[in-house]
């Protein structure tokens, strides 16, 4: 059984004259040790989403079952503890100001109702893990935007969550920061085999960190499934359109036969285009390439510009499919 | 008027200004703190919405911050009657200041309440913090420092009423100023009582300010 399942999930915000569906239909299974990235343009529902999982936001309909629990039976004060276990941290990071980061720290435990030894003790621990021991009593306005994300994740981690929520967490840091607190959530994960759910609108976190992703459309999960699979073959045009951003892949100019074609694996490796131009003596000229690495394995995608005779075409493509590449039209 | 029966007079003065002051603040911050909380977390957008209540606490404030304070305190003479058993005098006069005062301090309550960062109270809730914990570990703590300059602000407002009370039977430096002053034409002690009224709400400032400053870990040393 799923550790986190979304059965028909809608989410409807009704304003003076208008209601917006922010969330239509979202079935979504997510199980113990995922890494699982919700990626989608701004707008999209993310944020809805997420805050739908430990119900911040109540669903419209449907339901949120995490570990067996169906939240929308529980009693505030049940669905409080329940809270205890399904942390969460932010793009703004959302430390208490007038406390330092010890006390930010204590914050979490406190609510928990720890005692102060337990506590203390606690801190100790998790200022080790994040690395942040020696800044132990600065207070959030003296600490970098990298630092406060470690502050808030030791707090998230503060009573042994068995999920962590993150909400757009490194949209607000720079890119070796980024990956620096990326690099922590998947040691966390590894380590403590605590659940991620990431809530993004950077492919390069879904890449780099996610073992699963969903792809989030207008309300609507217009894909699932993990990275590498999802990645490579996309097959909604949202999907496309996140993965392939700055291609214009959707509008090939009039007149030329274009094709993408994807490789994976270790066909990545193989000198295929120029195979294929010495094999079948065509020219094909490159319009996009790009590569990226999904999950520690290569994956490719070019866009082919085909040329003119139909026989030519039908050559390129029989030759590129012998070679087990996936070729669509574009 | 002769000095020696000035300063005497004056000292008086200011102990019965301080005494109205501070009384009526403390009881202004008893009522108006309850007050502001039920007005932050039953709003729209509060925690724990509850709209009737609200709007019908929203207007009684309204009702009371709209009434001068010089008419207030005529209007409520029969409640100054019945809790102080007179209405003259300094002990008397708390009344009124505190009814004057405790919608206005409840209004800069709620401003300071509302100007801490909403993130931060969603990271509670997601916490599981109640909402007692909420108020007393997040919106109290996290408004401390918008809450003293509150404070100050308005235990000034209270000084100034305090003064203004002397001109209906009220007590301290404002009565001083009025039945010496104004009505038997000794302009030393109208001149007297305004510089120490001036110097008094100096040192309310200067203070308040400096606490605000030193407790605020926003600021980077």
């Amino acid at each position: 059984m799923a550790l986190i399942e979304l059965k028909h999930l809608t989410k409807t915000f009704k304003g003076k004259t208008q209601t917006v569906d922010a969330l239509r239909d979202i079935n979504l299974d997510i199980n113990q040790g995922d890494i699982y990235g919700i990626i989608g343009m701004s707008g999209a529902g993310k944020s809805t989403l997420v805050r739908c999982i430990n119900f911040l936001e109540k669903p419209t309909s449907g339901s949120v079952v995490i570990d067996g629990k169906d939240l929308s039976t529980l009693t505030p004060a049940e669905l409080r503890k329940l809270r205890q276990e399904v942390s969460m941290i932010f793009q703004h990071f959302n430390l208490l100001q007038q406390r330092d980061v010890r006390g930010n720290i204590a914050f979490a435990m406190e609510i928990a109702g720890m005692k102060r030894d337990a506590i203390n003790k606690r801190i100790d621990e998790l200022l080790e893990i994040v690395g942040l021991t020696d800044r132990q009593h600065n207070y959030p306005s003296q600490l970098s935007g990298g630092q406060q994300q470690r502050v808030a994740i030791a707090r998230a981690l503060a009573t042994n969550p068995k999920i962590i929520l993150c909400d757009e967490a490194t949209s607000a840091l720079d890119p070796t920061t980024t990956t620096s607190i990326l690099n922590l959530l998947r040691e966390i994960n590894k380590k403590m085999g605590i659940t991620i759910v990431i809530i993004t609108h950077e492919m390069s976190v879904v890449e780099s960190t996610c073992s699963h992703v969903a792809i989030i459309d207008n309300g609507t999960l217009v894909e699932t499934g993990r990275v590498e699979d999802v990645f490579s073959h996309p097959k909604s045009s949202a999907a496309r359109k996140l993965i392939f951003r700055k291609t214009g892949a959707d509008a090939p100019p009039l007149g030329k036969r274009m094709i993408r074609i994807v490789f994976e694996g270790n066909a990545s490796s193989e000198p295929i285009l120029a195979d294929l131009v010495m094999e079948c003596r065509v020219a094909v000229n490159i319009m996009h390439a790009e590569t990226r690495d999904v999950g520690g394995k290569a994956f490719g995608h070019m866009i082919l510009q085909l040329p003119e005779e139909r026989v030519q075409q039908e050559k390129v493509i029989y030759y590129l499919q012998s070679r087990s590449i996936h070729v669509e039209e574009v | 008027m002769a000095l020696e029966k000035l300063i005497p007079l004056l000292m008086d003065g200011i102990k019965d200004t301080l005494y109205m002051t501070t009384i009526s603040t403390l009881f202004a911050y008893l009522l108006g703190m309850p007050l502001a909380l039920a007005l932050v977390l039953t709003s729209p957008k509060g925690l724990k919405p509850m709209p009737l209540l609200y709007r019908v606490m929203d207007f009684v404030v309204n009702i009371f911050r709209s009434i001068p304070f010089l008419i207030l305190m005529i209007l409520v003479i029969p409640v100054t009657r019945f809790i102080a058993g007179k209405s003259y005098g300094s002990t008397a006069t708390i009344v009124p200041l505190v009814i004057a005062a405790a919608p206005y301090v409840a209004r800069m309550i709620e401003s300071s309440l509302l100007e801490v960062d909403p993130g931060v109270i969603e990271a509670a809730q997601s916490m599981g913090a109640s909402i007692p914990q909420i108020v007393f570990k997040v919106l109290i703590p996290e408004a401390k420092t918008s809450l003293i300059v509150g404070a100050t602000i308005s235990s000034g407002t209270i000084l100034g009423y305090s003064a203004m009370s002397g001109a209906i039977g009220g007590g301290g430096l404002g009565q001083i100023a009025i039945s010496y002053g104004y009505n038997r034409y000794q302009t030393d002690v109208l001149v007297a009582t305004v510089v120490l009224l001036v110097i008094l709400m100096q040192i309310i400032q200067i203070v308040g300010m400096f606490i605000s400053r030193k407790t605020d870990k926003r600021v980077r040393e």
